[in-house]
């Protein structure tokens, strides 16, 4: 063991000689803990706004004077999902489809349907997160830093004294891969303090520590893999070549062919197909502004029956309130399949591009980050329909509001005059109609469960670099 | 009588279908100097690696204190030193801290002052110790090496080409320190170009020729061997 440390230690002390390496490491550590300080102003600014919108929104929403409870519906009204706080450094999906909504009668929200995003491949440059730089530049820089790790020893004829002094070739491997290791780990401390943090602010700490121990099991494969090159190469810039092609190949080339193949295998609707598609369901439906359209005419006659009524009219209840809340449902029902299916469609893109991690650790740590912080396209998903059932909720409140409060006949003669504008008007007593929205992560366990997969392929990563690092030992002499 | 510290018996190396060295005996007393000259391609580096187990006999046994390299490798390893044609080192560090390096890695602990006395009696410059070695030239890596062989208490010292690139008064100081260290016991094989310097330095030379001994020159009393000689019988081999 002590000769394993002595190893490393040297390694450090090269490291830190030479200008390339403490360079390397002072400007990675630089930018990582940049990454995580702004991403951490950030997520806290958003709160704060968050927060105040949320109280000016219902704030507003209860001031609004009497009204007709049709405008209301209209009127509409914003809902806010705090994020998990491991998206402090692993933003995930949020990044792209944010985490506020707007609800409104007749339609779900903007973001249900909005042009799909890749959550991976080239998109994911835009954004400067902590764990980006984790997952891509982190093997960048243990490349540049172990690149020539064996070469230089093969290059200066110290392997040979080394070996030749009796020194054990897996001990020198290992005292390099420690190293390496090291030099990760300090990589890796911002975004572990992050989560430390995380933890301290209601994090499941099982999920902190299984988040942190992910991106340790990627270090690892990363610092083996860039020795087993050095070890195989017998020149140094021979290792930075390959080891540069390995590290477009997985970080860049196959998450970008994993995003396409996932377009392709499971293709989806572009927005205006989608609005096109689902435009057309609604027509068959009816307005639901006209009670008079004929799509209503069934509606009508089990109404009239129900009560005996030879009109609307007649009705103890106003029939343009029944209408709205019975449009209202079946719009919600088709908007809702067609949301399903969309749905469908992203998590089974997603989960294609996520068996893309048996071939690339940076994706399969990608899926393992997501998961584990809950910024994954099915904790997405989940707001949605959570918020959906909050929509569909408040909408109908209001709609039956316009049911059971106004008269019909008041109502269809709002437009007549100013007078019976003003008379088509329910209290503004009536607006208290909002529920509270919150929205929390699925339980540690339950994303720890989720993740295992992930966790199965880093593990099958380190299994295969380890097997290639013993098998590239044989080249040690 | 002196106990024989190398012993090549019928030595034979191939590399697929090329014979590299062809039935080669020789036997190497402790505390001698014994150079094996050839030209390029004559074996002479396979026969050193054939000592220190870098290529294995194919026939033949080469053994080293006694020791089968084909059985006992890793305890021959531990007893010899071995200073390739380029010694390098590591240039980030100093000349002391690669001594303490390289002897950590050999779990051998030696004191301060130990380490500068083997410094000293291999003639580095005191102000040269602790500067980096990528400040140093060959002959005094070389010399920091040699340094580094003799803390480790290695009877045998194996060198590959150790006079290649050296200026001639580090070949003087090199030959000088080769003959210090023969006299105290240590029994040194090197292979070499440089028919001169064996000479000056050798106390036998094996001519070594498309893998085969082909002339032996020894000593006779205090005298160098004979540069002529060798140097007639290196210009006319492969012509008996």
């Amino acid at each position: 063991m002590k000769v394993i440390t002595q190893i490393m230690l040297d390694e450090w002390r090269y490291w830190l000689r030479s200008k390339l390496g403490i360079t390397v490491l002072a400007i990675t550590l630089v930018i990582t803990i940049a990454a995580v300080i702004v991403n951490a102003m950030e997520m806290r600014q958003a709160a704060e706004e968050r927060q105040t919108l949320q109280k000016t929104a219902e704030a507003r929403f209860l001031e609004q004077p009497d009204r007709h409870p049709h405008r209301m519906v209209h009127y509409g009204h914003y809902v806010f999902r705090a994020p998990s706080p491991l998206s402090i450094v692993e933003p995930g999906v949020d990044a792209y489809t944010g985490t506020s909504i707007f609800l409104e009668g007749h339609r779900q929200n903007s973001a249900m349907f909005a042009e799909q995003r890749q959550s991976s491949g080239m998109t994911r440059f835009s954004s400067l997160s902590p764990s980006f730089l984790m997952q891509v530049l982190a093997p960048l820089f243990i490349l540049l830093i172990g690149y020539a790790s064996m070469t230089r020893e093969r290059e200066a004829g110290t392997l040979s004294i080394m070996v030749l002094q009796g020194l054990s070739r897996w001990h020198l491997l290992l005292g390099k891969l420690l190293a390496l290791m090291g030099a990760g780990l300090v990589i890796l401390l911002p975004l572990s303090i992050a989560s430390i943090g995380a933890a301290l602010q209601g994090e499941s700490a099982l999920v902190s520590a299984g988040f942190i121990l992910g991106y340790f099991l990627y270090l690892l494969v990363w610092s083996a893999l860039v020795l087993a090159v050095s070890t195989m190469s017998s020149k140094s810039n021979s290792s930075f070549a390959v080891s540069l092609g390995i590290w477009l190949l997985l970080c860049i080339l196959i998450p970008r062919i994993g995003s396409s193949v996932a377009a392709t295998v499971e293709p989806s609707l572009g927005k205006l197909e989608s609005d096109f598609a689902v435009l057309e369901a609604l027509r068959k439906l009816g307005d639901g502004h006209n009670a008079a359209d004929p799509a209503f005419e069934q509606l009508k006659k089990n109404l009239l029956a129900q009560y005996d009524a030879e009109s609307v009219d007649e009705l103890p209840v106003n029939f343009r309130g029944v209408v709205a809340e019975y449009s209202e449902k079946k719009l919600t029902n088709v908007l809702n399949q067609f949301a399903e299916a969309r749905m469908e469609e992203e998590r089974s893109q997603a989960n294609v591009l996520r068996n893309f991690g048996w071939l690339s650790p940076t994706i399969a740590v990608r899926s393992l980050s997501m998961m584990m912080a809950g910024t994954n396209v099915e904790t997405h998903h989940r707001f949605l329909r959570d918020a959906e059932t909050l929509r569909f909720d408040f909408v109908q409140s209001l709609n039956q509001i316009h049911r059971d409060h106004l008269d019909y006949k008041t109502d269809m003669a709002r437009s007549k005059s100013k007078a019976s504008s003003l008379a088509a008007r329910v209290s503004s007593d009536n607006w208290s109609v909002l529920s509270e929205f919150e929205f929390k992560p699925e339980p540690g366990t339950q994303r720890l469960e989720n993740s295992l997969p992930y966790i199965a392929q880093l593990l099958l990563w380190c299994v295969l670099v380890m097997v290639m690092l013993k098998y590239t030992m044989r080249r040690v002499q | 009588m002196q106990k024989d510290m190398l012993v090549a018996s019928s030595l034979c190396v191939s590399f697929a279908q090329h014979k590299v060295l062809d039935n080669v005996s020789f036997e190497v007393a402790e505390g001698e100097v014994f150079a094996l000259l050839g030209g390029n391609g004559a074996g002479k580096s396979t026969a050193l690696k054939a000592f220190i187990g870098a290529v294995a006999p194919s026939d033949g046994d080469a053994q080293v204190m006694g020791m089968s390299v084909t059985k006992d490798i890793k305890k021959i390893r531990s007893k010899v030193a071995y200073l390739p044609e380029s010694v390098m080192l590591y240039g980030h560090l100093t000349g002391v801290e690669n001594i303490k390096y390289f002897l950590s890695l050999a779990e051998i602990s030696k004191s301060q002052s130990e380490i500068e006395e083997a410094l000293s009696r291999v003639a580095l410059q005191p102000e040269a110790w602790n500067s980096q070695l990528s400040n140093y030239s060959k002959g005094m890596r070389q010399k920091t090496a040699i340094a580094l062989a003799l803390l480790r208490d290695a009877p045998v010292l194996f060198l590959d080409e150790p006079t290649s690139g050296l200026d001639p008064s580090a070949i003087d100081e090199f030959n000088q320190l080769i003959t210090t260290l023969s006299a105290d016991g240590t029994t040194v094989f090197m292979v070499s170009h440089d028919v001169y310097g064996a000479c000056q330095v050798a106390h036998r030379i094996g001519l070594l020729d498309s893998g085969k001994i082909v002339g032996m020159f020894e000593r006779e009393g205090d005298a160098h061997i004979d540069t002529e000689a060798v140097h007639s019988a290196f210009s006319n081999r492969g012509q008996a």
